[in-house]
């Protein structure tokens, strides 16, 4: 097989910095180049940073010049950031993409795009199947901005690809990653001090290791298959597991007043809950990862409640309550 | 006071079980499970006294809070600690779900409670439990009456108890509780999952016991006068997930649980109001509140029938419409046939 060019987008995230890392150890690419707004978290070798905004026009200039085989879009954002509007969030989601794809059009050498895509795009439903399948994507109405983002976004790459059938699109949908090094909506919510949960639910949760994560990328990249494709790692874990397991005290608040309380808590100084993440700790969402495991052929390492364990192993050093196991040990 | 005598009470009934009462089959109780837990009948006032005494001698001799607590369990029952540590456990997120969130330890602690149900206050016979294949995938397939779904619960009890090889049965629930608070959490815990052929699906093919309701929310939502008159059996879907996995057919008739909460009208802008798919109304509830949640204490049977093997069509034959309307109607014959003999064979319905 002849050596690969990959570009990735996004490449100033945590995921994005660390994929190009593991591409540069790779004997099979040749080439990695890295676009972003933000330089990489690390230092890499022998990436090509390319600084640009991806809603830019420039870009499409940019990426033909890069010659590459494969574009991995990594520059969606799931969480709006400190000083990130819900605006310029959905803008980089949406616009960007459109600018990336009309840059993918110009390319001549292009034959794959692999999106790091959302799970979110199936919301979060209480009559929903346990375990949502590919072709489930609009089992129910969009709920929230970033579900509507995300299933637009689906819908560009969709097209294109039929548009121009010698381009493989994956849509990988990722159910949310935990790692140690990770900063994510789960995370920054399983490190508040008091951890709030909807009175009488216990949804069921599912994850997917950082490594896993950046694993089920690389397997795309090598192996593209055509379509969405789920990506977590197998099992599912219970909330009312997950904070026992992170000996987190929690603050149960009945359903109808918890936007109200959660909106009080981040005008003090908490941690902003997205309209997603309410939903999901409301009716959590699991996925099937048959896809996953037989077309793109990759089998995450950990399961759900190992990646928890491994997140929460590292996390013990930094914690202040002891565990409720550690004042009773015998 | 009263729920303490009658726990004690239980807890002699359940000693003298296998030897004394002649309703079980011999091999009841043989092939259960072994379950470490013990139920204290009554408080152990003793053990609590001296537990108290050697926490507080712990602590004047100047030993830090939790090494007392430690130390003074010492002086607790073998039972109760283990009981007392299994808790500490869970507590800190030590126990194990399945994918499904099917917790067999909580649902094991809930099994007393059910058992008084199914012994006392139901006075459930089954028959035929042998019926149900012992391993791997099954469809059970039963009558529905009640929002509440004790006809599912004490079909599992009954497969536990007088079943040779017991297991745990999975039931589709009408999705409208998984909006509820606790509700979705202990339906999930004890092994329902939301009502969808995804999910039964999945269940059959990873060898599951499974049972439907094909009547769905109109079989809940009949009227007292309707009792025991099987309605339509949606449109076969159980039929096509068991003919696409090639799971044997187990029907069940359930007598007894259409007299637990006889509803003998409806508040249909009640129920939409609230969102659920009706309002019953009996002649306890709403009329004494949380009261008239506690079902009638009706006399019941359990039939098990014989399998159904589905395996031999082959799942293609899940595409022919004609075959499965008559599959499911079959099976809805044979229910409502066994409906009525049991009836018969009960006579009283409450004594």
């Amino acid at each position: 097989m002849r050596p690969r060019r990959v570009l990735i987008t996004g490449v100033g995230s945590f995921l994005g910095t660390e994929l190009a890392r593991r591409l540069e150890s790779d004997p099979e690419v040749e080439y990695v180049a890295g676009l972003d707004d933000r330089p990489p978290r690390a230092r890499l070798e022998r990436t090509d940073f390319i600084e640009a905004d991806i809603r830019n026009p420039l870009i499409g200039k940019l990426i033909p010049q890069a010659e590459v085989d494969t574009v991995v879009h990594n520059k969606i954002v799931r969480r709006p950031g400190p000083g990130m509007s819900g605006r310029s969030a959905h803008d980089i989601n949406v616009i960007g993409s459109l600018q990336l794809l009309a840059a993918c059009e110009k390319s001549e050498t292009l034959r794959a795009i692999v999106v790091r895509g959302s799970a979110g795009v199936y919301g979060s439903e209480p009559s929903a199947p346990q375990f949502y399948t590919e072709e489930m994507a609009r089992l129910y109405p969009l709920r929230t901005r970033f579900q509507r983002d995300v299933a637009e976004i689906e819908n560009y790459f969709d097209t294109f690809s039929r548009r121009h059938p010698r381009i493989v699109c994956t849509m990988l949908r990722y159910q949310p990653s935990v790692g140690p090094s990770l900063d994510s909506q789960i995370t920054r919510y399983l490190s508040m001090p008091v951890v709030p949960t909807f009175m009488g639910f216990d949804p069921r949760l599912q994850f997917i290791h950082e490594l896993d994560a950046i694993e089920a990328l690389v397997a795309a990249i090598k192996n593209p298959v055509r379509g969405p494709v789920n990506v977590a790692a197998p099992g599912t874990i219970g909330l009312t597991k997950l904070v026992r397991m992170a000996a987190k005290p929690t603050a149960p608040i009945l359903s109808p007043f918890f936007g109200v309380v959660a909106d009080a808590a981040r005008r003090v100084g908490a941690e902003s809950l997205s309209d997603d993440f309410r939903r999901l700790l409301r009716y959590g969402r699991a996925v099937d990862i048959s896809r996953l495991v037989e077309e793109v052929g990759y089998e995450p390492r950990l399961d759900t409640v190992e990646a928890v364990k491994d997140y929460l192993r590292a996390q013990r050093g930094k914690q202040l309550l002891p565990t409720i196991r550690d004042l009773v040990a015998r | 006071m009263s729920t303490r005598v009658e726990q004690g009470r239980f807890t002699r009934a359940r000693a003298a079980g296998p030897a004394g009462s002649p309703s079980p089959p011999p091999s009841a109780g043989q092939g259960r499970r072994p379950r470490e837990q013990a139920y204290p009948g009554a408080f152990p006032i003793g053990p609590t006294i001296s537990f108290l005494r050697r926490l507080r001698a712990s602590l004047d001799a100047g030993s830090e809070l939790p090494q007392s607590l430690a130390e003074a369990t010492g002086a607790l029952p073998r039972d109760l600690r283990d009981a007392l540590d299994r808790m500490l456990h869970r507590l800190g997120g030590d126990y194990s779900e399945d994918e499904w969130g099917f917790d067999e330890e909580f649902a094991d602690s809930l099994l007393p409670f059910f058992e008084f149900l199914y012994e006392r206050w139901w006075r459930v016979q089954a028959i035929g439990a042998r019926n149900v294949p012992s391993h791997g995938r099954a469809l059970m397939v039963a009558n529905h009456a009640g929002v509440v779904p004790w006809d599912a619960t004490m079909m599992s009890v009954a497969m536990l108890r007088e079943h040779p090889l017991p297991r745990y049965a999975r039931f589709l629930v009408l999705d409208w509780a998984f909006t509820l608070p606790w509700v979705s959490v202990a339906m999930r815990k004890v092994g329902g999952v939301v009502a969808s052929p995804y999910n039964a699906l999945r269940l059959l093919e990873q060898d599951e016991l499974v049972a439907v309701f094909p009547e769905g929310v109109r079989g809940a939502g009949k009227g007292f006068g309707q009792r025991y008159r099987l309605q339509r059996f949606g449109r076969g879907g159980f039929v096509e997930i068991a003919l696409r996995t090639g799971s044997p057919i187990v029907p069940v008739a359930v007598v007894g649980s259409e007299e637990i909460y006889p509803k003998v009208a409806d508040a249909p802008l009640v129920a939409r109001a609230i969102g659920a798919p009706y309002f019953p109304i009996t002649p306890t509830f709403p009329a004494l509140g949380p009261l008239g949640v506690i079902p009638l204490p009706s006399k019941w049977r359990i039939e098990f029938c014989e399998p159904i093997p589905t395996a031999h069509f082959g799942p293609e034959a899940a595409e022919d419409r004609s075959f499965v309307f008559e599959l499911s109607e079959q099976i809805r014959a044979t229910i409502q046939a066994k409906v009525y003999d049991n009836l018969v064979a009960r006579g009283s319905a409450f004594l």
